[in-house]
């Protein structure tokens, strides 16, 4: 044969990969000679070409499954006795197939809950038509606070100057649609009696060409051609409009001051897999500066979003967009790199386009509802070790309690039945059990679902859900489980020798050594589970009870509803005089911004370096309020006049700034060439105004309304006891003060405690997958622990009648299972450290991990373990020998 | 005759199978079909039709000696059996006895 003429192999591996032996030479040899034949007649090329492709064509059910399936796998006129003897195996020992049957539904139940979980997570913002085009534009920028502190320097934002936008449009063709999208606003939306607080979210134009949420009312085409045009939800309609039809309505909207807007349409609402969410839809125009913002290149502050023309492509976009940006903003970032010192390598603005489809898990970008993958993972692996546990128990009850089947399995033997035609029944028996599990299991779903939704904060409904996609694979996923689970115990089985067996040895022991590998990994993985949720609940209980250096308890914090502006402060003032005469309050005062309501830090150059503190807006009242603890000086006094520019700061900030005696120093924050600064009047000991997540940073207090703001929030402390009659009577002296603005509430340690909401959420979900595996893997150890007290019957007569005390006989029969529960948790120890390491990284403060925590889960496992296998052993010992020696 | 049936493509490769006698195996079978009815009939659908033609028992096959050709692998022979035999001649009996009934069919001219 000419040495150019060689077949291609990967296509002949194929063939052998799925052809049956039998047929393989034959089919082989025939292409080898269409190929020789072919390469002489129209070339080798084209000869390799027909070849891989004959083999394909050979890939054909006839052919793969051919001497598989077709001569039967198992004899159908059996098929009908199997089931028969299945289910009158499984009616007949009720316990042991409810507690597989329990295990296998509950562990089915975890992964048709977690499969929707992450399908929801993939399907986000699938819904839109025009999805491949749409694109979210983000900033990189160098951040040189992170490049102090050793972290990533590029930082990824999605707000962007609000000329940019325009420019960007006006002038790349390859956009076709573009909008912004601010969300987050609030509002007081008033229609004739009716007035409450809002969300608000801004959108343009061509939001509605873009995003596909369909028009119940009006025409899409026509929205927001005037600014004072609003487009409603259902949900909002119904609350303010009852069954009025709501177009052409006028509401009122206060937005930095009452104004007349039209309703012109009503869309559907977001579905709970959408990134963008908003109630009410307001034009770009009416958001607070916005007319200010249209000159800012400075001002990053619009969210945009766009949609490319079909053929465009992002290539083209980037480097126009490059350009342009170049073009507008060049000076301005020059300048810019020069002042923050950014080293040239880096750029100092790059833009770059998110698909719509990608924002919901891209965590560079902080956006609404942005989502980590990774907890995709940990769902996922958590259904698994639960199906594994209880796969697990199905192996090993199947194996210790086969001594009732080794009878029928001699008899079918000598009949004639093939081991395959055993193995094939076993099978069957466990995939009978599985599906039978399958169905508790997706009723089990169904229930959890609600609760399901509350922990992982999802909207996910089965309607919504492809149905036809979640029924094939738990169906898979059952199959799977069920021969998996099944196989082992099905070789196991179908392997009795029939003589032996038939003899009547009956007193033989069940040697199934296997089982005990499988109860150290099943144990293992509860203890490792039962640690590392224990771990978690400690870390949440020190948080909340951390003392964080202030007061929160029985504070009210109440949005002032003026705006930003000097109204705020006269409300927070009239309220304080009214508060006077109301014995229940003890506090009011006034601030920019509450817990967790959001922060604002300002960075500022001293002596040619760069820092940056948090700021907030406060009056007198403030420290006293929350008791803050001052180390040296004095609070805020109205009285003196220098102080409305004075600063009150924490320790941190002294740290920060090298300060020996802060009390003498000036802090000139606004680098105020002229003056010293903002006098330093009063030093706070450290107290945690942001999550435990973070350190304590520099901060300062102060009463600059020019430049630190307004008092937007205000507080409101009640003396103890009798709170929810106070809240009311706090409610009425508003609603007499204010009768025109809403009363929005919340409590300042709840506030706190929402700021941990996520943890909270995971440590929940661990500790119920824990109960879960745990429940399950006691049920297998209760059946274990029966049926080895089973096959020692008669040892426990004979220790008996030689004058065994019970006790004895207890000990001698749990000894084993606490060797068992030591291994498994000297394996497991290491492994949820590590574990319990990454996750207490997140915090700044967290508990140190003490051997006490891992004595402590140790020991509740090791209890639990007795408790659950003990039941059999007293059974065991209690009965009297005479009953099982007197057949010997 | 049985229930049994033949297919077009089943009879066409059977009735290959009775004239290449000694040499019927898969490529040849294509060829065959090939030069008489100037047909392109594809590999995998002959082998697949051989098979099932051997599970209804109307062929049967067996391994031929190895030449240099074909990377050294032996042709899978297959050989026209009685029954096989039998069914080609009813089926072509079938055929001959329904065109008998159809009067005298003849190209009408206009």
């Amino acid at each position: 044969m000419n040495s150019q003429l060689h077949p291609p192999k990967r296509a002949l591996r194929f063939l052998q990969w799925f052809c049956p032996p039998a047929l393989y030479e034959g089919i082989e040899g025939d292409l080898l000679e269409a190929f020789e034949n072919d390469a002489k007649e129209v070339g080798v090329k084209k000869a390799r070409q027909r070849l891989t492709w004959n083999v394909l064509r050979f890939f054909r059910p006839e052919i793969i499954l051919r001497n598989r399936f077709s001569i039967q796998l198992f004899n159908t006129i059996m098929l009908g006795n199997y089931f028969k003897v299945a289910a009158r195996n499984i009616a007949k020992r009720k316990l042991y197939s409810f507690i597989n049957a329990i295990g296998l539904s509950i562990g089915i139940a975890f992964c048709v809950l977690i499969y929707l979980y992450i399908e929801d997570e993939r399907s986000f913002d699938q819904f839109h038509e025009n999805k491949d085009y749409i694109y979210r534009l983000n900033e990189a920028s160098y951040d040189t606070w992170a490049a102090q502190r050793g972290e990533n320097v590029m930082r990824k934002t999605a707000y962007l100057p609000l000329p940019l936008g325009i420019a960007m449009k006006d002038e790349i063709p390859e956009i076709k649609y573009l909008t912004r999208f601010n969300a987050g606003g609030q509002a007081i939306f008033r229609y004739g009696e009716k007035v409450f607080t809002e969300e608000i979210a801004y959108v343009e134009a061509d939001f509605f060409k873009m995003f596909t949420f369909p028009a119940i009312a009006g025409s899409p085409d026509q929205f927001f051609k005037d600014k004072h045009e609003v487009v409603l939800t259902p949900e909002i309609v119904t609350k303010y409009f009852g069954k009025e039809d709501p177009i052409g309505k006028v509401i009122t909207l206060d937005i930095q001051g009452e104004k007349q807007f039209t309703v012109t349409g009503v869309v559907e609402a977001p579905p709970s897999n959408s990134s963008l969410e908003f109630k009410i839809l307001v034009p770009l125009q009416n958001r607070q500066w916005y007319e200010r913002n249209l000159e800012q290149w400075g001002s990053y502050a619009y969210p945009t979003f766009i949609q490319l023309h079909d053929k465009a492509t992002v290539a083209q976009l980037q480097q126009k967009a490059d350009t342009l940006v170049q073009q507008k903003m060049g000076d301005r970032l020059e300048e810019w790199r020069k002042d923050a010192n950014i080293p040239a390598e880096y750029p100092v603005f790059q833009l770059t386009f998110t698909n719509l489809s990608n924002i919901h898990l891209d965590t560079e970008v902080s956006w609404h509802r942005v989502s980590d993958p990774k907890y995709s993972w940990i769902l996922g692996g958590i259904a698994m070790l639960i199906i594994l546990i209880a796969s697990i128990n199905y192996i090993s009850l199947a194996l210790t309690t086969s001594a009732s089947r080794k009878i029928e399995v001699g008899i079918r033997k000598v009949v004639g039945a093939h081991k395959r035609q055993l193995i094939s029944q076993f099978g069957l028996e466990s995939l009978v059990l599985a599906f039978v599990s399958l169905v508790f299991g997706l009723g089990l779903a169904t229930l959890f679902l609600p609760a399901f939704n509350e922990f992982t904060g999802k909207g996910i409904s089965l309607v919504n859900a492809n149905l036809f996609q979640l029924i094939g694979v738990t169906v898979g996923l059952t199959t799977i489980v069920g021969l998996v689970a099944g196989s082992y115990p099905a070789l196991f089985l179908s392997g009795f020798l029939p003589a032996t067996v038939l003899k009547g040895g009956f007193t033989s022991k069940l040697k199934a050594g296997f089982t005990r590998p499988l109860v150290v990994f099943q144990f293992f993985l509860s203890a490792s589970m039962i640690i590392c949720s224990v771990i978690m609940y400690r870390q949440m209980e020190f948080i909340a009870t951390r003392d964080l250096g202030f007061d929160k308890e029985q504070v009210l914090v109440v949005p002032t509803q003026a705006g930003w502006n000097e109204e705020a402060d006269k409300v927070v003032e009239q309220f304080r005089i009214r508060a006077e005469t109301e014995p229940g309050i003890t506090h009011v005062a006034g601030t920019s911004s509450s817990f967790n309501q959001g922060w604002s830090q300002y960075g500022y150059k001293i002596k040619d370096e760069n820092k940056a503190a948090f700021v907030y807006r406060v009056d007198p009242a403030y420290a006293d309020l929350l008791n803050l603890e001052f180390v040296a000086g004095r609070n805020f006094d109205e009285r003196i006049a220098s102080d409305s520019t004075a600063v009150v700061i924490n320790e941190a900030l002294a740290r920060d700034m090298g300060w020996e005696n802060p009390l003498e120093e000036h802090l000139n924050w606004r680098e105020d060439s002229v003056g010293l600064g903002a006098k330093v009047i009063g030093i706070l000991k450290d107290y945690h105004f942001l999550s435990l997540e973070r350190t304590i940073e520099p901060m300062f207090l102060s009463m600059d309304k020019k430049n630190t703001g307004y008092l937007t929030t205000m507080l409101v402390k009640l003396s103890p006891g009798d709170t929810p009659e106070k809240l009311e009577r706090v409610k009425k002296a508003w609603s007499a003060l204010f009768p025109d603005k809403p009363f929005d509430y919340s409590f300042m340690d709840q506030d706190v405690a929402n700021q941990y909401q996520a943890y909270t959420r995971w440590m929940k979900i661990t500790a119920l997958s824990t109960g879960f595996a745990i429940f399950i893997a006691c049920l297998g150890l209760f059946g274990l622990a029966g049926i080895n007290a089973v096959n020692r019957t008669k040892e426990i007569g004979i220790r008996k009648v030689m004058g065994a005390e019970l006790t004895n006989i207890f000990m001698m029969l749990n000894k084993q299972y606490v060797w068992l529960a030591i291994i498994a948790f000297s394996l497991a120890a290491p492994v949820s450290w590590y574990v319990m390491t990454k996750w207490l990284g997140s915090f700044k403060y967290a508990i140190t991990m003490s051997w006490e925590l891992f004595a402590v889960s140790m020991f509740a496992g090791l209890i639990l373990a007795l408790f659950t296998v003990s039941y059999h052993a007293i059974k065991a010992a209690l009965i009297n020998p005479a009953e099982t020696l007197k057949y010997e | 005759m049985s229930k049994e049936y033949l297919g077009e493509f089943e009879e066409l490769v059977l009735t290959m199978v009775g004239i290449l006698g000694e040499e019927a195996y898969g490529n040849a079978i294509v060829q065959e079909i090939k030069d008489r009815l100037g047909r392109e009939a594809n590999l995998s659908a002959v082998h697949v039709t051989l098979y099932r033609l051997e599970d209804k028992g109307h062929v049967k096959s067996r391994m031929g000696g190895a030449s240099n050709t074909r990377g050294g692998r032996r042709k899978r022979i297959f050989t026209i059996t009685n029954a096989g035999v039998a069914m080609l001649k009813a089926m072509k009996e079938a055929r001959t006895d329904l065109w008998k009934l159809v009067p005298q069919l003849k190209a009408v001219s206009v």
